[in-house]
């Protein structure tokens, strides 16, 4: 069935890069910030119909920890930016994050003094989702543009 | 249950002297105060077995800046007795420098958080409350936001935070 019976008692070579980056990009974890509706479009991701993990980043933890994509989706306020922050840094490297909706990348409708206006002037975001919500598509979309971010990267890079 | 004229006349008859307009618009009443009696008008209007209103259904300011009222802000309370099915609005006026009003939260244990709301949008602080600070703003924000004289877009709390680059997040 697999690959092994075409190979037979071969080897395979290739660069240590490339096979670092092979089993990232298709083992992410994402950590679901959600705040807002956009969540739930990013649990309709998740669930079978979208199903993320075809893209092998069904794993979602809700332990900083134990993930290495975060999924801001929905707006930001002023009492949750430290915590996203805190968040943030919680994660080990390599990260990567993908700001998801109108209103995490740049406050959507919401010009108040208490919604932070686009989540990239405090945190490094790799990937804007545009939409209102977005439709599961799109984030899919970023998803894989992550996947691609992550096979041009050198592994020397992250200590 | 007491109609609107009844409840007005009782008030207007125990606190003549403190009420500064009633009104009875649309079938709802409302009652304006100065703001050194309301606990007492409250526990009047709680105790009284007439009016027995023992359901505090809200509490919550208001900014009158430029909308004539007695004084820049007001406290509003809407009372529901479920005993007798009536309401009445009651509102204590509050000047501009000197932001500060009698809590009732020993009438009414519910409110506590929303008076704690009121001195976080508007400043007003409520004497002998038991816990008063902030509730929905960060504790070290600076300003009221529901004052009408509040700039929308704040004065740069939603800006202070520290920027984390790519490099020192490593
Ligand atoms: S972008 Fe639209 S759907 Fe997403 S959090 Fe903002 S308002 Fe909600």
């Amino acid at each position: 069935m697999g690959i092994e019976s075409k190979l037979g008692d071969n080897i395979l070579t290739t660069r240590i890069d490339s096979f670092i980056n092979w089993a990232r990009k298709n083992s992410l974890w994402p950590m679901p910030f959600g705040t807002a509706c956009c969540a739930i479009e990013l649990m309709a991701v998740l669930g079978p119909k979208y199903d993320l993990a075809r893209f092998g980043a069904e794993a979602i933890r809700f332990s900083p920890r134990q993930s290495d994509l975060m999924i801001v989706a929905g707006r930001v306020s002023i009492k949750m930016m430290p915590v996203l922050q805190k968040i943030y840094r919680q994660m080990p490297e390599p990260k990567w994050v993908i700001s998801m909706g109108a209103c995490a990348s740049s406050g959507g409708v919401f010009d108040t003094y208490s919604t932070i206006q686009g989540i990239d002037n405090f945190i490094p975001v790799d990937v804007y989702v545009p939409g209102c919500p977005p439709r599961p598509e799109t984030l899919i979309d970023a998803v894989m543009k992550i996947q691609k971010k992550i096979e041009k990267e050198r592994s020397a890079q992250y200590r | 249950m007491a109609t609107n004229e009844e409840i007005l006349k009782k008030i207007r008859e125990k606190f003549g002297d403190a009420v500064l307009e009633t009104s009875d618009a649309l079938g709802e009443a409302a009652v304006s105060v100065r703001r050194d009696v309301i606990v007492d008008l409250l526990k009047f209007l709680r105790e009284d077995p007439d009016l027995a209103f023992d359901f505090l259904m809200d509490l919550c300011g208001v900014d009158y800046l430029e909308m004539g009222g007695f004084e820049r802000f007001a406290v509003v309370y809407h009372l529901y007795s479920l005993k007798h099915n009536h309401r009445v609005r009651v509102k204590a006026f509050v000047p501009e420098n000197d932001p500060r009003i009698d809590s009732v939260t020993e009438l009414w244990a519910a409110a506590n958080w929303a008076e704690r709301e009121v001195y976080d949008m508007y400043g007003i602080e409520f004497n002998n409350h038991p816990d008063m600070r902030r509730i929905l703003c960060p504790d070290d924000f600076v300003g009221n936001p529901l004052r009408k004289d509040f700039p929308l877009q704040g004065i740069g709390y939603r800006e202070s935070f520290e920027k984390i680059d790519r490099e020192s997040a490593q």
